[in-house]
């Protein structure tokens, strides 16, 4: 039985095992870090390798060295950071904006059936409506400022959010919500007790959702309508042949993307302790 | 009788309406339960599966409300729950989200005990079930067993009068179910908690009643209320080989018998998919879906 398994494990002191193998630990990271960065080394090098041999066109696809001395260019001259600025700050604003909004909301949501049955239907058709289509009502709204980029991020944020928050708070353990109900607690004392915890998990799955997507629609948005921002130098550069700068664009994007992410984990992991620890996958 | 009874059932019957909406295939699942547990006694449900023993322990709990006839504790009818009754569930209903002294302590917060003190309690009952140093463990770092412990000890420390036990050791594997037992008939050999604890195990009952209620298969009556003898609970060492404890097993074994098999039947039926009178509906009821 696992349940037996386990007790026996905990059981077990673990601790004299444990510092056998410190150095044991050492070397199984190293090759763990080192099986995991294979893919990627093998990437960058064909990256570097496939235009200088001719299997691609070099002014399409410059080597990635060639790409990072543009990189450093453009970091020097304080034209990337810049970009980097203006997509960051739009994206986090919106991203906040969401989750201030729509966590609360998903909440209620969530809790009151009937309130639940009237709203649904119009969250269904707005979920279904492509951010992006809306963009031109949000220029026509808002102008062509940051309040119409923002006003994207927030709306597309807004979904995953919120129906993560509501099924939250719908798919709380009934046993649970009995077991508190039968201390007699007041239904604002279960709700914070007992719901409210209960559906952080779940919660976090949306907000996680919803970083990736800010970063996605600003991309897009900046692409169509915009004076600065990564989605701006990249098709900037692609207009203007200054092929480089384009890829330098992308690959902040992706290390945007990557931390951001990463961060959202670690707030994640601190608020989800007491869950069983997930295999890294990360 | 009533003046001194800790829990009364007078004449319970319990009806869920029907999937269908039809009023005829309403169902019963408890039907004029009358049964009295003593302060401070130890009494034990047996039935089997789909008896209704789950849905009178909802009524005591005040988690559900009789069709008709009364629930009463103390000569007071129960309107809903309270702190004065904790229930052991099967399935530990611990809160994954906190430690095992924080889920010790919640019972105390709904009480509004101050923080000091609940850690002070919390702390006393993980020792009661032999817990201690597992205080800052989550539900999902113990055993199934140390996982009832915690729920056993959350229910008993804010100390309720009552103690309802739902097939509180139904999930648990042998060895630690018979040691849980011991530590359970010590724990109330000393605190004299009034307990009801619902099984379908007859060693169980045995083992740890001071007297046993035989249910019917649905919908649930009290068939039989049968006494374990002084002698046979003052046993200290291996109960069960008693000859004695064989005797009361076969007397309750053939109650229950005829019970498994209606239950066994109305399982065939259901996998079916034929309707199926209920037992103890009137034959007009019968005639008119006929």
């Amino acid at each position: 039985m696992a349940n037996a398994d386990h007790s026996l494990q905990l059981l077990a002191p673990e601790r004299p095992l444990a510092r056998v193998s410190v150095t044991k630990k050492l070397q199984r990271g190293l090759s763990r870090s080192a099986r995991r960065s294979v893919a990627i080394a093998a990437f960058l090098a064909l990256w570097e390798i496939a235009p200088r041999v001719g299997l691609v066109e070099p002014a399409f696809l410059p080597p990635l060295s060639e790409v990072l001395a543009t990189g450093v260019e453009l970091t020097k001259s304080g034209q990337l950071l810049a970009h980097i600025k203006a997509s960051l700050s739009r994206s986090l604003v919106g991203f906040a904006l969401a989750i201030v909004y729509a966590v609360p909301l998903g909440l209620a949501i969530g809790h009151y059936r009937r309130f639940a049955v009237v709203v649904s239907p119009l969250l269904e058709a707005m979920r279904n409506t492509a951010a992006l289509a809306l963009l031109p009502v949000f220029i026509l709204l808002l102008g062509i400022g940051e309040a119409s980029k923002i006003a994207l991020v927030v709306y597309s944020c807004s979904f995953p959010i919120l129906l993560n928050t509501i099924a939250g708070v719908k798919n709380v353990d009934p046993l649970l919500i009995k077991s508190a109900r039968t201390l007699g607690l007041s239904s604002f004392q279960l709700f914070r007790k007992v719901i409210l915890p209960a559906a952080v998990p779940t919660i976090f799955v949306g907000i996680r959702l919803a970083g990736a997507y800010s970063l996605l629609v600003l991309v897009a948005a900046e692409m169509i309508g915009a004076k600065a921002g990564l989605g701006y130098l990249i098709i900037y550069a692609q207009y203007n042949f200054q092929i480089p700068n384009m890829y330098v664009g992308i690959l902040a994007l992706t290390a945007i993307g990557l931390t951001f992410n990463q961060s959202l984990q670690r707030v994640e992991r601190h608020f989800t302790r007491w869950k069983p620890a997930p295999e890294e996958e990360d | 009788m009533s003046a001194q009874s800790k829990i009364e059932f007078v004449a319970v019957s319990k009806t869920f309406p029907a999937r269908s909406g039809r009023p005829g295939d309403a169902f019963s699942a408890l039907q004029n339960v009358s049964l009295q547990v003593a302060a401070g006694e130890f009494m034990v449900l047996v039935g089997p599966s789909g008896c209704g023993k789950s849905t009178l322990l909802d009524l005591l709990g005040g988690l559900a409300q009789p069709t008709s006839g009364q629930i009463l504790l103390d000569g007071e009818p129960v309107t809903g729950p309270g702190l004065n009754r904790g229930i052991v569930f099967q399935q530990y209903a611990l809160f994954p989200w906190r430690t095992a002294l924080e889920n010790v302590e919640f019972g105390l917060e709904a009480k509004g005990v101050a923080k000091a003190e609940r850690r002070e309690i919390a702390r006393s009952h993980l020792d009661l079930v032999g817990l201690s140093g597992f205080e800052g463990h989550f539900p999902h770092e113990l055993s199934g067993g140390m996982k009832q412990r915690v729920a056993i000890a959350r229910s008993l420390a804010y100390n309720p009068e009552v103690l309802l036990m739902d097939e509180p050791f139904a999930a648990l594997d042998a060895q630690t179910r018979e040691t849980l037992q011991d530590e359970l008939r010590s724990i109330w050999e000393k605190s004299r908690t009034t307990i009801l604890f619902i099984t379908h195990g007859i060693d169980e009952a045995i083992c740890l009643g001071q007297r046993i209620a035989v249910m019917t298969f649905r919908p649930g009556r009290i068939k039989r209320i049968v006494e374990v003898p002084a002698e046979l609970r003052a046993a200290t060492d291996d109960v069960r080989s008693q000859p004695e404890f064989g005797r009361l097993r076969h007397e309750i074994w053939q109650l229950l018998q005829d019970e498994v098999q209606e239950a066994a039947r109305d399982e065939r039926r259901n996998k079916l998919g034929t309707a199926r009178p209920a037992r103890g509906s009137s034959l007009r009821e019968v005639a008119l879906r006929g």
